[in-house]
């Protein structure tokens, strides 16, 4: 099994406490960093591996290099805690179980982008994760860790999926409708409040004061050759041990669900997985020989999203499966751009009608027809991300959606 | 400058210029909803895709700078494709109620699934339900089902008026467009987001089932609202006359002119044409005696006009001329005067009620030539003209327009003034107070009637044109005062309002070396003047609410 | 940027009694003196809408028009651009809500796990629908997106907790205990 680095304090009964943390070297990577230059802590982190956790798996020292040098405004850290992705839970347990590595992460980061303030986005629902994290930065300034040259803010969303597209999440920040924005220009060129802002999900942060304490090659060696380090998989769905395991990204999806989750609960018989998070297409039971990283979904044709695994044995509906997603796209899309706007709801409208036995053969057609087209239309990735579900679950299972068709 | 190419053609463009007003240049359309260049770029209708050489995929027009050597297609099978996709998105959950509607004819969802959409429809659920026929203020009606969620009126008021009534509420296909429940959109430029919604959402509550669009015949001209002479095209009915009542005028619309109001135009200035169909029209020559009003002919009123003019010594003859008068008539009246030696005239007769500008386009000065009859040398003090006429020092007096008795003096005094003159000639578009008492009416075409320029509060003449006949006899005034000039043995310069324009600029140096043809459709500023541009909108100011 | 310590909120009053319609709507000068200082903490005041409008919630039991009206007051916003965002978000209430609000997830793990069997009970025993509040006030019933606590489907959150791993009989434990 591969060496546990994100997790390794949530044995601990005292895990969310600064004297916990600081039991088991918490705050080192700091003490080191302060004492490195801005652009040595970045080339430690590009060297290292790490790609972002959230989602979109860019690298993240080169998306800290994007920042301008000459910048004389102020630079934004903003830390994505806004974790919503169906099937996704992991962030919950860092904020909860050891926010002192997030606080450390930020500080690191903040040093490697010059930068003095920093947001932590929490989703409004969670209410006990934003009390344990708010408790350990009043803490980290209680004990002089803040309020020297760096702050943090917390802040509480409202209840809103596409905040956690990154710049909805800016502009909700800014106190409006989590609209995502144009772009160019990019957040690292005008991100919150019209300043260049950097924005990494919680786990990817948490992986920063590893990187300095033990080194980069000592994280990339974790990984594969694209990708350093280890990562928290959310497992759920038909397994007999759902929960979040922290494995190498190099895992393959079979040795997560079977020698990690325990198998297959339910019939027993596997019959499809999503290996990222809602938005990642589904994979057949004979597409999980593959390895658990950013390039490894890509090459499968699904993605590695924020590795939310939700596994599904045989006795599951597809088309109700397809359903309950497409419900949710139709619910969250933000409603700015027309292409997404209009055919989540049409869409749903359209799989809730084969379900409920009034669909006909053509509708699929349809479905994946307006899918394809609409993919790559949009402002942000969120219609990219619905279409990944649509199109995999009809093409991969279209005999399950015709067999609830009248014609 | 940029260099780039569209469509194979090569273009320089100013760093910059995005993609769709660099095609524009080349007499390219590439189709969009959202974009607007009065606006900042949204981004979110989608239909501005284009391909762009090395990039993966068709990319936002609006939302893409020229770059110098930039190679763009507008016209490729996979922009051709993206459009006819995003048609469809934007038309299925449209109620496609066209026969009822009234974009109509104008609309753009009609013309760009004509041109760019053309797919066979497969939208059979339910369309998602919204509010109908909305009264969102004064002027402006929605109906939320037509909506395509542009943005562009929400952008309006926050952007330009500064005001920020309208916004986009909900999530996903449930966004609509609205006011905060219990708010009215009423600024001064609400019924701008009827020109600038690209659809049938906000429809004109005025013009709503007056006339179909297609009957429509469109003729620049120039608001009378006020002295900044916002460009307009004004819209008449003469094809279906039976439609709406016998009204002529179906409505005004804004004029795209940089320096003087942009894309806008306020409410008060758009709707300000109720007068020229209004059954108080004057529509024939009148004499009034002491039996009563009666028609006359046109030669009998000059015949008349000019022979009071003649009786009186000119000490006992007045004149006040109006602002409203287009330079034209103002010019020929002072050939009048001129050959009669009258040298008490004026035109600034006070209102009631002190106007004030609005902080946007909206002047104080609620006339449109102020600026012109300064110029030609028409102004005086009317108050003392006054007071010589209650003096009974004048015999004779010829008023253009004013209602004398419902301006800012005391209407016992105005009465017993115009109770002491022996002849009383008027001369404007509509009866009024004044006019009543007038031994002589000589009924003026409206400035839709006739063309001619205008000054405006700078100093920019700008040219107006004609849209309608005049309504029954009534004569431009630069024609009849040419009549009245030959009746006195003078000689007219000239048939047409452009003759009187050229003796125009032969009289007074502001207007010298000016024509017709240069005052294009953008007008000139006189000598001296120096333009002040378009006021910043309230709305880009720093104190900017929204 | 006074880069004062701590969190953008205080943390949700106690929602004792019940939450009806909003009158007299103030804060007090403490909770005034909270929104000024949450403004301070964002480089533009604006940044402090969310926490002020979860603020105003819980001071004033939901977000009625007049309360929309109120804090847009406080940020030199017109009132139509603070229901924007009222309208946007889910977890502001535009109507009066229960004294409990329980919404039960109904995303992919928790379909997996039952959450339609879950909810179903859920409605039986309360005797509403989805959207709907009880006849006496008590609780207000949601079915909502993934709260991300998949690995213990079903699940609801349960005002501020998560209840977790549901079944009927924890279910009827935990109306139980709402008052």
């Amino acid at each position: 099994m591969a060496e546990i680095v994100l997790m390794r304090n949530f044995g601990r009964q005292d895990s969310h406490t600064l004297a916990g943390y600081r039991a088991t070297g918490g705050y080192g990577g700091w003490e080191k960093a302060r004492t490195m230059e801005p652009a040595a802590i970045t080339e430690e982190v590009k060297k290292s591996n790490l790609r972002g956790l959230g989602g979109a798996g860019f690298p993240t020292g080169t998306k800290w290099s994007f920042i301008p040098k000459n910048h004389a405004g102020p630079v934004y850290l903003v830390v994505n805690a806004d974790e919503g992705e169906p099937g996704t839970f992991k962030d919950r347990y860092l904020l909860e179980r050891d926010p002192h590595a997030l606080i450390e992460g930020m500080l690191i980061t903040a040093r490697a982008i010059r930068c003095a303030l920093g947001f932590v986005y929490i989703r409004g629902e969670y209410v006990q994760p934003w009390r344990l994290f708010s408790a350990a930065v009043k803490e980290a300034y209680d004990a002089g860790l803040l309020g020297h040259g760096f702050d943090i803010v917390v802040h509480r969303g409202a209840g809103a999926y596409i905040c956690g597209e990154e710049t909805g999440l800016l502009s909700s920040l800014e106190g409006k409708k989590g609209w995502p924005k144009i772009k160019p220009p990019f957040p690292a060129i005008k991100g919150a409040f019209g300043q260049p802002t950097i924005v990494n999900n919680v786990e990817t942060l948490a992986c920063v004061p590893p990187i300095i304490t033990r080194g980069a090659e000592w994280f990339a060696a974790l990984g594969t050759k694209t990708q350093g380090g280890t990562r928290m998989y959310s497992v759920s769905g038909r397994v007999p041990k759902p929960g979040v395991y922290e494995a190498s990204v190099a895992i393959t999806l079979r040795s997560l669900i079977h020698d990690l989750a325990g198998g297959v609960s339910g019939s027993g018989r596997l019959k499809a997985v999503v290996p990222g998070g809602g938005s990642a297409a589904i994979l057949t039971a004979d597409e999980i020989d593959i390895p658990m990283d950013v390039d490894g979904l890509k090459n499968a044709g699904s993605m590695i999203g924020s590795a939310g695994v939700i596994v599904m044995d045989e006795s599951v509906s597809i088309p109700e499966a397809l359903m309950v997603l497409a419900r949710f796209y139709a619910h969250e899309s933000c409603g700015q751009c027309t292409p997404c706007r209009e055919s989540t709801g049409w869409i749903y409208k359209q799989v809730h009608r084969i379900v409920e036995g009034h669909g006909r053969k053509d509708d699929l057609d349809t479905i994946l027809d307006v899918a394809k087209r609409g993919g790559g239309t949009t402002i942000c990735a969120f219609y990219d991300g619905a279409i990944g579900p649509y199109i995999s679950y009809i093409e991969k299972f279209r005999s399950e959606f015709e067999a609830l068709c009248r014609s | 400058m940029p260099k780039l190419t569209i469509d194979g053609k090569e273009i320089e463009v100013e760093a910059g210029t995005n993609l769709i007003e660099a095609a524009r240049r080349l007499g390219i359309e590439v189709p969009h909803y959202c974009y607007h260049p009065g606006l900042s770029i949204a981004g979110q209708c989608r239909l501005c895709m284009v391909d762009i050489e090395k990039a993966p995929r068709p990319t936002i027009a609006c939302n893409t700078t020229a770059g110098d050597g930039m190679v763009v297609h507008t016209d490729t099978e996979r922009v051709r494709d993206t459009r006819r996709s995003i048609m469809e998105f934007h038309l299925i959950n449209h109620p496609l109620d066209c026969p009822v509607c009234d974009q109509a004819g104008e609309c753009w969802l009609q013309i760009y699934y004509m041109k760019h959409g053309l797919y066979d429809p497969r939208m059979v659920d339910e369309k998602v339900h919204k509010p109908k026929a909305v009264p969102l203020g004064p002027h402006v009606m929605l109906d939320a089902e037509r909506c395509i969620l542009c943005s562009r009126c929400v952008r309006f008021c926050d952007e330009i008026t500064g005001t920020g009534e309208l916004g986009i509420f909900h999530r996903g296909d449930h966004s609509e467009i609205g006011l905060f429940p219990g708010r009215d959109l009423e600024n001064n430029y609400s019924a701008n987001v009827v020109d600038i919604c690209p659809v049938g959402a906000l429809t004109d509550r005025d013009f709503r089932f007056q006339v179909r669009v297609w009957y429509l015949d469109t003729t620049k001209s120039i608001c009378t609202g006020c002295a900044r002479g916002c460009n307009v095209d004004v819209h008449v009915n003469r094809r279906r006359p039976h439609h709406a009542e016998g009204r002529r005028v179906a409505r005004l619309k804004p004029r795209f002119n940089a320096e003087v109001n942009a894309w806008w135009l306020c409410d008060i200035g758009r709707y300000h044409f109720d007068f020229v169909d209004a059954a108080t029209r004057l529509t024939a020559p009148v004499r009034r005696n002491p039996g009563g009003p009666a028609d006359v002919t046109w030669d009998e009123a000059v015949a008349g006009v000019a022979d009071a003019l003649r009786r009186y010594p000119p000490e006992q003859v007045a004149v006040l001329a109006s602002p409203q008068m287009a330079n034209e008539d103002l010019i020929a009246l002072r050939r009048v005067l001129e050959t009669r030696g009258i040298r008490e005239v004026a035109f600034d007769v006070p209102p009631t009620a002190l106007a004030k500008d609005d902080d946007f386009l909206l002047r104080a000065d609620r006339t449109p030539n102020r600026r012109g009859a300064t110029l030609i040398g028409l102004g005086g003090d009317a108050g003392g003209l006054m007071a010589a006429a209650r003096s009974g020092r004048i015999k004779c007096l010829w008023v253009f327009h004013h209602d004398l008795l419902a301006a800012g003096w005391p209407a016992a005094e105005v009465s017993r003034a115009l109770g002491r003159i022996e002849t009383v000639i008027f001369t404007g578009t509509n009866a009024n107070a004044t006019s009543e008492r007038a031994h002589w009416v000589l009924p003026a075409a409206a400035w839709v009637e006739r063309e001619g320029t205008f000054t405006n509060f700078e100093g920019r003449v700008q040219r107006f044109r004609t849209a309608l006949e005049p309504l029954g006899q009534a004569l431009p005034e630069w024609e009849l005062l040419g009549r009245v000039l030959v009746g006195l043995g003078g000689t007219a310069a000239g048939r047409r309002a452009e003759h009187w324009f050229r003796e125009l600029t032969g009289a007074v140096d502001a207007f010298a070396g000016m024509s017709y043809q240069s005052l294009g459709d953008l007008g000139r500023l006189v000598a001296g003047a120096t333009a002040s541009g378009l006021p910043t909108p309230p709305g880009q100011r720093a104190s900017a609410h929204a | 940027m006074n880069g004062a310590p701590g969190s953008s909120n205080s943390p949700p009053a106690e929602r004792a009694g019940l939450a009806g319609p909003a009158t007299n709507v103030a804060f007090t000068p403490e909770q005034l003196a909270e929104v000024r200082r949450l403004q301070g903490l964002y480089p533009d005041k604006r940044g402090a809408l969310l926490p002020v409008l979860h603020m105003a919630q819980d001071a004033f039991g939901w977000i009625s028009l007049e309360v929309e009206e109120y804090v847009a007051g406080f940020f030199a916003l017109s009132p139509a651009h603070v229901h924007e965002v009222v309208t946007f978000y889910t977890l502001y209430f535009q109507q009066p809500k229960g004294r409990h609000v329980v919404a039960v997830c109904h995303n992919l793990s928790c379909y997996l796990a039952g959450s339609r069997d879950i909810l179903a009970h859920v409605q039986r025993r309360l005797g509403v629908e989805v959207g709907e509040t009880t006849d006496d006030g008590r609780v207000t019933l949601q079915s909502v997106e993934c709260l991300c606590a998949c690995e213990a489907a079903p699940m609801a959150q349960v005002d501020d907790r998560y209840e977790l791993n549901l079944t009927p009989e924890k279910v009827d434990r935990i109306l139980e205990g709402l008052r």
